[in-house]
């Protein structure tokens, strides 16, 4: 116990569009996950760093190789660069959380998309290696679980960017059974979007980046609260567009993909605790901020049996906040196979 | 509806023994990472857990008394002979942190301390004689196809112990209700029927999709059952009413894990070759060969002609034979999970 006094434990969720860091000094930091370095010389004078993270990647784009390296939740296969933009925002998160010149060691929990895990772990691992003492790598959705202390009998539903994770909990560390990773998720909806606004409005200009924005402030299902009007330029001029039904009808393609992938995990739950787990749907990440999701996801378990869904408080740290539960209850004696 | 759930809240029902699930779930947590850490393959966790055998066997007698009334309602009941393999087995594990504690989930018996259950399949080969099913213009046939792959599939179960039936074994015209009729004679325990897809909307998609019997609203599902359903042989009032008898039944839980099971292993082994084939999921329709069946039963699309890409691996063995495999390993899986008592 005694070392504990120098030890840092974090807990990091590593996501799709944002990764986050909670530390046991009760440090919190939030970041996009986008890494960019300077494409060439000139790009390197402008820019005076050899790397950007974060918003700053993104308002510099021009100038730089972007990248976003868990795309659909997965680290490309071979690909160098997005191992390097991983470590990257890693390294970015652990620096934001020590405190400078410290010698401490420093355990942590990471938090990946299901598939990450599944596919990229060993990668990971090395990854992580010298960056911190001992680490854990566990699936997003299971750090959220175990986080809210929702451990038994319920559904885990982390909406993310890329990619949206079911987790059923069974009262087990969760096997590939009891998850499902959909690419139904933020990305596709804004795909979907963007879409139906160009198909509307073909005079509109607008980037896939405008109309995140549009869906992150005025994204919803069910019945809208009122009209969704957003403004774009049309041959130069500002313009007026109501998105409203566009805007509904891109949110609401996540509903019967949801719903059939519940029933799928559910249909695989002992008959006996089927109902509490339909009655402990939880979502999380911050596609769980779609106005209505948990509504419309109640109406379509309704006709199935019934249902009760809820959203995390904070899906920007749940992930991150349940790592660093993990971390700090990890006993010592686990932590010293743990290292990196 | 939407009530926010909060951080550390007090959600679990037994709170002193909330501990000993999360050192169950921490364990779990960093076995998993020290398998990777060691480099073993990623593995079940349950699977490898250790049982207290003289518990396991005192449970064992236990569960052949109470085979009969149990077996119901798991939705068994209505198969032929029902066999204790079909249980749960409430025996627990040797996991030291939860060993007796009745408020946590019971783990699973080992698969080899009972019978096999899931023991004889009907695979059903789509189409045949006049109908072809869908077709390329070079003159593939989906009937050919499916028949090929029946085979291929036969073999592989044949060689782990099933007893494997095919509702046609040439080029020759069935009527659906006679598929069904064959499988329910045999007293099949599982009815696989075997389907190529064809999609209207563009050469370039190509996905898989398994289905098992239910109501469906989705307009591509209808469309496709209505094509499937023609040879069926059926007066219209009778499917209707077979409809209605069927959607209800539990049996549409067992035909669903079968489904999933399928459709994952499908998905995952084709994208090995073509990341890009999509997963158009497990779905429900009314496909009148699946209404019939008394057993767990699914059709399978398991690939698509409508597409080039696809015409030309379909065309190759080894194609056939990394989806019959992967069919297999679906079907292995499925009856795995039974036999666990899932
Ligand atoms: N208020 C909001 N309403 C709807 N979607 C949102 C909102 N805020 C963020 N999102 C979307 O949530 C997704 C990111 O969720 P997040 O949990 O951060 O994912 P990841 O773990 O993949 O990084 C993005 O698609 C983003 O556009
Ligand atoms: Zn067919």
């Amino acid at each position: 116990m005694s070392g504990k006094g120098q030890m840092l434990s974090v807990g990091i969720d590593l996501g799709t569009s944002q990764s986050a860091i909670a530390t046991s000094t009760g440090a919190r930091h939030v970041v996009d996950s986008y890494v960019g370095w300077p494409v060439d010389m000139v790009a390197k004078k402008v820019i005076k760093k050899p790397v950007l993270i974060g918003t700053e990647a993104l308002e510099n784009r021009s100038l730089l190789d972007l990248h976003r390296p868990l795309e659909q939740g997965l680290i490309k296969e071979g690909s160098e660069k997005d191992i390097a933009a991983v470590k990257e925002i890693l390294g970015h998160l652990i620096g934001l959380a020590g405190e400078g010149g410290k010698e401490q060691k420093v355990r942590a929990v990471v938090g990946v998309p299901a598939e990450t895990l599944r596919v990229n772990k060993q990668q990971l691992r090395q990854v992580m290696r010298g960056m911190v003492d001992s680490l854990i790598i566990v699936s997003e959705p299971f750090a959220v679980a175990y986080g809210i202390e929702a451990l038994l009998h319920t559904m885990i539903v982390d909406s993310g960017a890329g990619t949206t994770d079911f987790c059923v909990m069974k009262g087990r560390y969760p096997t590939e059974e009891d998850q499902r990773t959909l690419t139904k998720a933020g990305d596709s909806v804004d795909d979907l979007l963007a879409k139906l606004v160009a198909e509307r409005h073909p005079a509109i200009q607008f980037t896939i980046h405008m109309v995140r924005g549009w869906k992150e402030q005025h994204g919803f299902v069910g019945e809208p609260q009122g009209k969704v009007v957003v403004t774009a330029p049309s041959h130069g001029k500002a313009t007026q567009i109501d998105i409203t039904e566009e805007v509904r009808l891109a949110c609401q393609s996540l509903i019967a993909p949801y719903t059939e992938t519940l029933l799928d995990l559910l249909a695989a739950v002992e008959p006996e605790y089927q109902e509490r787990v339909r009655h402990n749907v939880i979502l999380a990440g911050r596609g769980s901020r779609i106005r209505g999701l948990a509504g419309e996801l109640e109406k379509a378990l309704a006709d199935l049996g019934g249902g009760k869904v809820s959203a995390v408080e904070d899906p920007v740290f749940a992930g991150a906040a349940g790592c660093l539960s993990i971390a700090l209850d990890a006993d010592d004696s686990d932590w010293e196979k743990m290292t990196a | 509806m939407a009530d926010g759930v909060g951080t550390r809240s007090a959600r679990l029902p037994f709170g002193g023994r909330e501990d000993r699930l999360k050192r169950r779930l921490l364990s779990g947590a960093v076995e998993d990472n020290l398998r990777a850490i060691e480099n073993r393959p990623p593995g079940r966790l349950y699977r490898r857990r250790r049982v207290r055998w003289p518990i396991a066997f005192a449970g064992l007698a236990a569960l052949a008394a109470g085979a009969l009334v149990l077996a119901p309602r798991l939705g068994w009941g209505d198969f032929a002979e029902p066999t204790p393999g079909t249980l749960v087995a409430t025996v627990r594990a040797g996991d030291d942190a939860a060993a007796s504690d009745p408020d946590l989930p019971p783990t699973r018996v080992p698969a080899a301390v009972f019978p096999v259950v899931v023991r004889r399949v009907v695979l059903d080969p789509g189409h045949g004689g006049g109908d072809h099913g869908t077709r390329t213009p070079t003159g593939l046939t989906e009937k050919e196809i499916t028949l090929d792959l029946a085979r291929r599939l036969a073999e592989r179960l044949g060689g782990a112990g099933y007893e494997v039936t095919l509702t046609r074994q040439g080029d020759e015209r069935l009527e659906l209700r006679e598929r069904a009729r064959l499988a329910n004679e045999r007293a099949a325990d599982l009815f696989v029927s075997i389907h190529v897809n064809w999609f209207e909307d563009g050469r370039a998609n190509r996905g898989i999709e398994t289905y098992f019997l239910g109501p469906t609203d989705d307009p591509w599902a209808t469309r496709l059952a209505s094509a499937e359903n023609l040879e069926s042989g059926y007066a219209l009032a009778d499917v209707k009413q077979l409809l209605e008898s069927v959607y209800s039944e539990f049996r549409q839980d067992q035909s669903r894990a079968l489904a999933a099971s399928v459709q994952r292993r499908l998905v995952r082994s084709v994208r090995e070759l073509s990341p890009e084939v999509a997963d158009r999921g497990v779905k429900s329709a009314p496909f009148l060969v699946l209404v019939d069946t008394e057993m767990p039963a699914i059709l399978a699309e398991v690939s698509c002609l409508s597409s080039d890409e696809e015409a030309r691996l379909l065309a190759e063995s080894d194609y056939r034979d990394r989806l019959a495999q992967a069919l297999f390993e679906g079907i292995q899986a499925y009856s795995h999970s039974v036999r666990k008592g899932g």
